[in-house]
């Protein structure tokens, strides 16, 4: 099974010798979801303060980040130097992708171990932290960017002694993937962890805010809190009050926190807010929570609810109890009731479609989709709940990579049913009032997941994953030490693993395929004749040929021996399968000589098998009726000619007058002329 | 009304089924009878000859009897080659007389009871006909012998397809006889 490993080419780095990665200095303050930090020396710059960042393959990168802080660096952010695959020695050497970023000295404001900066006072805090935090975030918002991961561990001092702050980097994984629940504001909150959303600027501010909360306190006030009971806190109190513990935050930096920290929207502090805060002319805001009040409690597994969000999360949470619960009330007079500001009108009521429960009323098959249904009435603005899982639809790539990093197909599968054209359509029109993003946000992930219940090569989940995360490596098993970003690495990985014996029938890779499929143009047709011809090996072993061919020609890569070498030995069952023996003996002579050339395209130019093979077929057919039609020839032959046959007869006759004929002649001759 | 309407549907009806029950007039093929040429032309011969001279005429006409009673009489296939075959070889018996009639016509009588000469004149004619009964075996003969030749030619190709195609190009019984073949000559 080594040789289906592919391995890590030798000394290959992207950026020459300039930078040395120190795999044995660990920098933890600078490490994510996304991969590892490590110490970085620049050799031209050696005074120069870096850090490499390698990144993990199955976690998607912000890639829009990265080309907008490369060119136009901000000054108070930790920006990318460089990017580019090296060989790194972390658990084995493996080839991997590393961003270079300026590393600031001074140290993390909140050390990951809960540490605050023994620099850092509240004197500090409210007049350097915020400014500095405040520019980065201005200028970031003004290109259309959003941090999503202003964290008290992601601000540093940017040199020892200095009040200058920069905001870490938050481009090595997706917007807000598995950030603690007390870091995101109360309407991203709700959905799982791994699958948030991409949020806006409102959800930055929130963060801020949260950041500034922990840095006051001099704690991480986000870490180790139960999900559940700090959703309730934050409902019932505001999500300051719930992650403050009640403390009090004093002074102006407690107005600016509470402000930033705001649950609902309309009423959370933005950029203009701050400055006028600076300025001193900030006015306090409260955070009401009168919208999602209902007007009777509901009493759902023993808990009564009186906040719609909660409540469609219980159900969310559970919902096969929220099924039966649902179908035992009334739930037109229940909506009448409890949500009496709501209005609901007979078509609303005819696409949540909750129906009692009849006769024996076991579960029924669309149950979570009714439970589903209701929660998006309940919470509009909230995620899709369906199974357990609660959904942001926009986070759904960082959702799709995480199922793959896991293996875990069975949730995927669940996951995406919620994309079924059916309950889309009819959660879209549930929200459609509240939520008018829900319906743009899920249009491009429904494309794209329309390649997920497909069985055929190029299609699949596998598609799904890379359509989505166009900027993910190839994460088949065949790559795990190499890094595969686009198809031309692909080819020169798939010929390092050809040189030790691997990469037969690599095309079967659901994950090559999907890869190749998604990051090609117009490759539907060969995927469509590989698909064909799987049950075909000697077939699906020409057209792969055909495959590489094409793809070496387009990307106008460079002779790959090896690999070349490979398909020659898959295409080896088509060429014995040729009839005709001169033909055969001229394609393998000719093969033979292209083989160690590496050049697969002039290969497959110069052979044309499959051109070859249909007209050796059609030949062969023409010569098959040919030797049946000399057959019954020499059988007709065979046989013994008697007189009596039509044609001796014919023929004897015939002879028989020409004698006679003869005679007569000869004879006339001899008695008119002979005398004389 | 009924009625009137009623009667010409049912003598249509009638109609169709009578015409049902007709049998099919068919052409009967005239591609198996020949048509001789030789019977005019001897009549023609013989008529333009007694214009000319009787004496011929008569000689033709006695020399030739042989030939007429076969133009009268024979039947089957190739009745025509045969009747030339006999007619050529009784006319070439004919001529034996032809030039001393024409000169000496006076001795037509002499020359007609002469049982030789008549011996001579239908005996020809009796040569044509094993002319005609030796024609189909010499054929036979021979085509048997291009044959042969055509089936090693016809080997020959064969041959060269196997070779350039394979056994596989012979189809499956063949291919089944010799892989048959094979562990029985192993044996």
């Amino acid at each position: 099974m080594s040789g289906e490993k592919t391995p890590v080419p030798s000394g290959q780095t992207a950026f020459g010798d300039r930078y040395v990665l120190n795999a044995k200095a660990p920098l933890v303050e600078f490490n994510s979801h996304g991969g590892l930090a490590f110490e970085v020396q620049d050799k031209e710059k050696p005074n120069v303060p870096l850090y490499g960042f390698v990144h993990h393959p199955t976690v998607p990168i912000r890639n829009e980040f990265y080309k907008s802080l490369k060119s136009r660096p901000i000054a108070n952010a930790v920006n990318p130097v460089d990017r580019g695959l090296m060989n790194v020695d972390v658990k084995g050497r493996k080839q991997r992708l590393v961003t270079i970023f300026k590393r600031p000295t001074g140290g993390a404001l909140l050390s990951p171990d809960g540490t605050l900066h023994p620099e850092l006072n509240p004197n500090k805090l409210r007049h350097n932290v915020v400014l500095s935090l405040l520019k980065a975030l201005a200028e970031l918002h003004k290109r259309g960017l959003v941090h999503r991961y202003i964290a008290p561990t992601n601000m540093y001092f940017a040199e020892p002694g200095s009040d200058e702050v920069v905001l870490g980097e938050s481009y090595s994984f997706p917007a807000g993937y598995k950030l603690p629940t007390g870091l995101e504001p109360l309407e991203l909150a709700f959905a799982d962890q791994s699958c948030r959303g991409e949020g806006d600027v409102n959800a930055d501010f929130y963060q801020l805010g949260a950041s500034l909360l922990c840095l006051y306190f001099g704690q991480d006030l986000l870490k180790n809190r139960s999900r559940d009971s700090l959703m309730m806190a934050r409902i019932n109190q505001g999500s300051y009050w719930a992650l403050a513990g009640g403390q009090e935050m004093p002074g102006a930096l407690g107005s600016l926190t509470k402000g930033l920290m705001a649950d609902a929207l309309d009423e959370r502090w933005n950029a203009e807010d701050i400055l006028d805060w600076f300025e001193g002319v900030g006015k306090p805001k409260r955070t009401t929570m009168t919208t999602w009040t209902m007007n009777k409690p509901t009493t759902f597994m023993g808990v009564a609810y009186v906040e719609r969000r909660l409540l469609a999360d219980a159900f969310g949470r559970n919902p096969l109890d929220a099924a039966k619960f649902l179908k035992s009330i009334d739930f037109p007079a229940w909506t009448q009731i409890s949500l009496r500001d709501e209005i609901m009108t007979e078509r609303l009521e005819k696409v949540i479609n909750v129906k009692p429960e009849e006769g024996y009323g076991g579960p029924r098959s669309d149950d979570h989709f009714m439970v589903s249904r209701v929660c998006s009435f309940l919470h509009p603005t909230g995620p899709v709940y369906y199974k357990g899982m609660a959904l942001n639809i926009s986070g759904f790539p960082g959702l799709i990579a995480e199922y793959f990093s896991r293996d875990d197909r069975e949730t995927m599968t669940s996951a995406s049913e919620i994309f079924d054209a059916k309950i889309l359509n009819s959660l879209t029109e549930i929200v459609a009032e509240r939520n008018p993003n829900f319906a743009v946000q899920s249009v491009s992930i429904k494309k794209a997941l329309d390649h997920g219940p497909s069985k055929q090569l190029g299609r699949g989940m596998e598609r799904v994953l890379y359509e989505l995360n166009p900027i993910m490596p190839c994460v088949s098993s065949r790559f795990e030490s190499v890094w595969i970003g686009s198809l031309t690495q692909l080819m020169r990985a798939l010929d390092r693993l050809s040189s030790v014996g691997g990469g037969k029938n690599i095309l079967l890779d659901r994950h090559v395929a999907a890869f190749c499929a998604a990051h090609g143009t117009d490759l539907e047709r060969e995927f469509n004749n590989l698909a064909a011809s799987q049950s075909n090996p000697a077939k699906f072993n020409t057209l792969t040929a055909d495959f590489f061919g094409l793809l070496q020609k387009r990307l106008k890569l460079e002779a790959l021996p090896h690999l070349c070498e490979k398909l020659v030995d898959g295409l080896a069952p088509s060429i014995r399968e040729l009839k005709n023996k001169k033909r055969r003996e001229q394609v393998q002579t000719a093969v033979e000589k292209l083989k160690k050339s590496g050049d697969i395209a002039k290969l497959i130019s110069d052979i044309k098998l499959t051109q070859t093979q249909a007209l050796d077929a059609r030949e062969f057919s023409q010569a098959t009726n040919l030797v049946r039609k000399l057959e019954r020839e020499k059988n007709r032959l065979m046989r013994k000619v008697l007189p009596t046959d039509i044609m001796a007869r014919k023929r004897g006759y015939q002879a028989a007058r020409m004698i006679a004929f003869f005679g007569l002649v000869t004879i006339s001759f001899f008695t008119f002329f002979g005398g004389r | 009304m009924a009625k009137k309407t009623s009667l010409p549907k049912n003598k249509k009806v009638a109609k169709g089924s009578e015409a049902a029950k007709k049998p099919i007039r068919r052409r009967r093929r005239r591609g198996n009878q020949e048509y001789s040429g030789v019977t005019p032309l001897l009549i023609m011969l013989i008529t333009g000859l007694a214009f000319f001279k009787v004496e011929l005429a008569m000689l033709v006409g006695a020399g030739m009897l042989p030939t007429f009673v076969m133009a009268f009489t024979v039947s089957g296939e190739h009745k025509s080659a045969k009747l030339q075959c006999v007619a050529f070889a009784n006319l070439t018996g004919v001529l034996f007389k032809f030039n001393t009639v024409l000169s000496q016509p006076h001795l037509i009588s002499d020359i007609l009871f002469d049982p030789i000469n008549i011996l001579v004149m239908w005996g020809a004619a009796v040569l044509g006909h094993a002319l005609i009964y030796l024609g189909p075996w010499v054929a036979a003969f021979f085509l048997q012998a291009v044959a042969q030749d055509k089936l090693k030619k016809l080997n020959a190709q064969k041959q060269g397809l196997v070779e350039l195609w394979g056994h596989e190009v012979l189809g499956d019984k063949e291919e089944q006889q010799q892989q048959q073949q094979a562990p029985q000559s192993m044996r």
